[in-house]
């Protein structure tokens, strides 16, 4: 295990979900709930097996939005059905990494929120976060394939290239 | 903060503002975070103390400053290195550098000091803690830093000519905050006071970074620097590709950076009245203005050509500014404005805010973004539509297949992680592309949204890639000046008027524009020294030396 500061551990997991082509927004999304879920002591098998399989963090993304949806018209509890638990506790996750006030409760089959769309969230960040070598190397790996490599082009048109004058 | 809003005119339209012509020539005002620090520290007295000073005769070594501010001491930990001339290099790709620093939670002990001497001068290859507030590192001026070395030596002082060209004596080429390479988050000290404005400790540093090269500079030229020179160097910042794309992934923040301004400005303009001291101060403003842009002077042809037109223009327009009567003379004046150049205007902004302090200052707790967007979902496509006709129309009239309107991509070099802007049609990688193309983004939702209304959710089911778009929407209903109003992958997006905006709400001033890429700046130039923290001190508004 090693520690990590909450921005480190986002910024990668975005990377992470972005390099197994996962679309901009749910890998926004996708890394908030990663350091949600880490912060909380969730099982790092799940994330694992999400970054594997990138339409898990899309159905993941789905579920989340219609929740949304039916929230803002009901402002009722709003319940979805995910009896697979590694889902069921990332979706956990990812309403409570909600920018919106997130009341979340879950048994076996089953997450109800009560989301209160236009309050914000207030829930507590740790200093650090503890991840796993292993899910760590996976998210490296995985975020790698978002660098472009460097070329001649790219070393002559970087933002001060050939125009150094130190004073 | 006042018990009851100020009245306000309309604020100008975000079509207006949010346009990177604009936002290229703003500068700084009294909202800007190193402004809105200085004011915190000049209202609390604070001091910064030298706690310990362990440098060389030729100035190589360790010293430690702390400063007091809302009931919490800062430590900045300050490594100064023996840097031979050919690895001084301004670029996010250097690794090695004149001065590295850490900005501290608390107080450090030797053991805390031995670790961040080690770690500091490694920059992005060391690694940090939580109570490592900020990670930064600086190159001398090498003219300037030997011209004040051999002025103090020979018991004389450095030439006034030369300090107001060049305005520092040391440039940082990075300035590291928010949990970056295990520093502390900033939800860790988010809500001390002082510190909970955007950028708020990355200013403290910057701050104290310039304390300790007037420290420095004295200490190896062994004389003291006359006051009024020593107030007139700040902090020299080299900011390149790295800063710009911030103001598109952070668009609430932007939103509350401008709708501040904005209001701010509006604020304004609404008085019916001015007293005889406000006269008077505006007239003082409008001369120190037209100073300072006569001691700002770029080696870039076309960059100083623009600063002497603004020169000239403000000089005429500042004629207007002795006759203010009427009804409503802000409004008036700032209607005299209207055809004036956005150069001009924007200086124009700026002066108003400098001048009205009630109305402004409560503002700045206004600026930060501690939740994130909170949004409200579109009840269903045909909601989506309309907004996007509402709102867009800029970024749905332009034709991205066009070579010129999708000519530039932004991406990560693997190199050093930094961004950069590719040109899609000569270099690889462009199916990498970070998706900072917002305009072309929404333009293509606009193109797949169904005939039929059915709800956002299910569309997004058959669409996912069209997620992105739809939040930058929704997102834009709510923070009207949350977005760039431009095509930023088109040939002629310049990235330094995103820099230019960003850097005008850090406080900077002196813009020396190296390329469309990459700018020198100076921060807390004419701001009170270290041991001049008073109320009465917060008066350094682009500052001019006689």
């Amino acid at each position: 295990m090693t520690d990590k500061s909450w921005t480190e551990i986002q910024a990668l997991a975005v990377k992470a979900a972005t390099g197994a082509e996962v679309p901009p927004a749910q890998a926004l999304a996708f890394g908030s709930m990663l350091a949600r879920h880490l912060a909380d002591g969730g099982s790092e098998a799940p994330l694992s097996q999400a970054l594997d399989t990138p339409a898990t963090i899309l159905a993941l993304a789905h579920q989340v939005e219609r929740m949304i949806e039916t929230a803002s018209v009901s402002g009722r509890v709003v319940g979805m059905r995910e009896q697979d638990p590694g889902r069921r506790a990332m979706l956990i996750s990812w309403l409570a990494s909600l920018p919106c006030q997130a009341e979340i409760t879950a048994n076996a089959d089953e997450v109800c929120a009560t989301l209160s769309l236009s309050a914000p969230g207030l829930r507590a960040r740790p200093a650090r976060i503890s991840i796993g070598s292993a899910l760590f190397e996976q998210m490296q790996t995985l975020a790698a394939r978002t660098y472009v490599p460097d070329s001649d082009a790219s070393r002559a048109g970087g933002a001060g290239a050939g125009l150094m004058d130190l004073d | 903060m006042k018990d009851s809003a100020p009245q306000t005119v309309p604020l100008r339209p975000p079509g207006e503002v949010m346009r990177l012509a604009r936002m290229g020539v703003m500068m700084p005002t009294r909202l800007s975070f190193l402004r809105v620090l200085v004011a915190r520290l000049c209202a609390e007295q604070a001091v910064i103390k030298r706690t310990h000073w362990g440098m060389s005769p030729d100035g190589h070594g360790r010293a430690v400053y702390a400063v007091d501010v809302g009931g919490h001491t800062y430590s900045l930990v300050a490594i100064a290195n023996d840097l031979p001339a050919d690895q001084r290099s301004d670029r996010v790709i250097a690794t090695a550098w004149d001065a590295a620093f850490v900005l501290y939670d608390g107080t450090p002990d030797t053991a805390e000091i031995d670790r961040i001497a080690t770690n500091a001068p490694l920059q992005e290859a060391g690694r940090f803690g939580p109570r490592d507030l900020v990670l930064s590192r600086a190159n001398k001026s090498v003219r300037m830093w030997d011209a004040t070395v051999a002025a103090l030596q020979n018991r004389d002082q450095p030439d006034r000519a030369m300090i107001r060209g060049i305005g520092y004596l040391m440039r940082t080429t990075a300035v590291y905050g928010n949990g970056k390479f295990g520093i502390a988050d900033r939800h860790l000290i988010a809500d001390r006071l002082g510190l909970g404005g955007p950028f708020a400790v990355e200013m403290l540093a910057v701050y104290m970074i310039r304390h300790f090269t007037l420290d420095l500079v004295q200490h190896v030229g062994g004389a003291k620097l006359d006051p009024q020179l020593a107030r007139h160097f700040g902090v020299g910042n080299a900011t390149g590709l790295g800063m710009a794309p911030f103001l598109v992934t952070h668009p609430v923040l932007l939103n509350n950076w401008m709708l501040a301004r904005e209001t701010a400005l509006a604020r304004v303009r609404a008085r019916t009245q001015l007293s005889e001291a406000e006269r008077t101060r505006i007239a003082e403003l409008a001369q120190r203005a037209g100073q300072h842009l006569a001691q700002w002077h770029v080696p870039a042809p076309d960059h100083d050509a623009a600063l002497r037109q603004l020169e000239q223009d403000w000089a005429r327009f500042a004629q207007t500014l002795t006759a203010l009567d009427g009804a409503q003379p802000m409004e008036a004046l700032w209607l005299a404005a209207r055809d004036e150049s956005a150069a001009l205007q924007e200086l124009l902004v700026a002066l108003l805010l400098e001048v009205f302090p009630d109305d402004v200052d409560g503002l700045a707790e206004c600026m930060g973004d501690p939740f994130g967007a909170l949004t409200a979902p579109f009840s269903g496509t045909d909601t989506l539509r309309a907004a996007i006709d509402a709102d867009w129309d800029w970024a749905l009239a332009q034709n991205y297949t066009a070579p010129e309107c999708c000519r530039r991509f932004w991406y990560v070099s693997e190199a050093k992680l930094e961004p950069r802007l590719g040109d899609r049609f000569a270099e690889p990688g462009a199916e990498l592309e970070t998706p900072l193309d917002i305009a072309r983004r929404v333009a293509a939702l606009h193109a797949d949204l169904p005939a039929q209304d059915q709800s956002v959710s299910t569309f997004l089911a058959d669409h996912p890639q069209h997620a992105h778009a739809c939040a930058r929407v929704a997102t834009l209903t709510r923070y009207p000046y949350a977005e760039i109003r431009d095509n930023l992958i088109a040939a002629t997006c310049r990235p330094i008027d995103m820099l230019r905006c960003k850097l005008s709400f850090f406080g900077a001033t002196k813009f020396d524009p190296k390329s469309d890429l990459w700018t020198r700046i100076t921060l807390a130039q004419g701001a009170p020294l270290g041991h001049e923290l008073s109320p009465d001190a917060d008066d350094w508004w682009l500052p001019v030396l006689e």
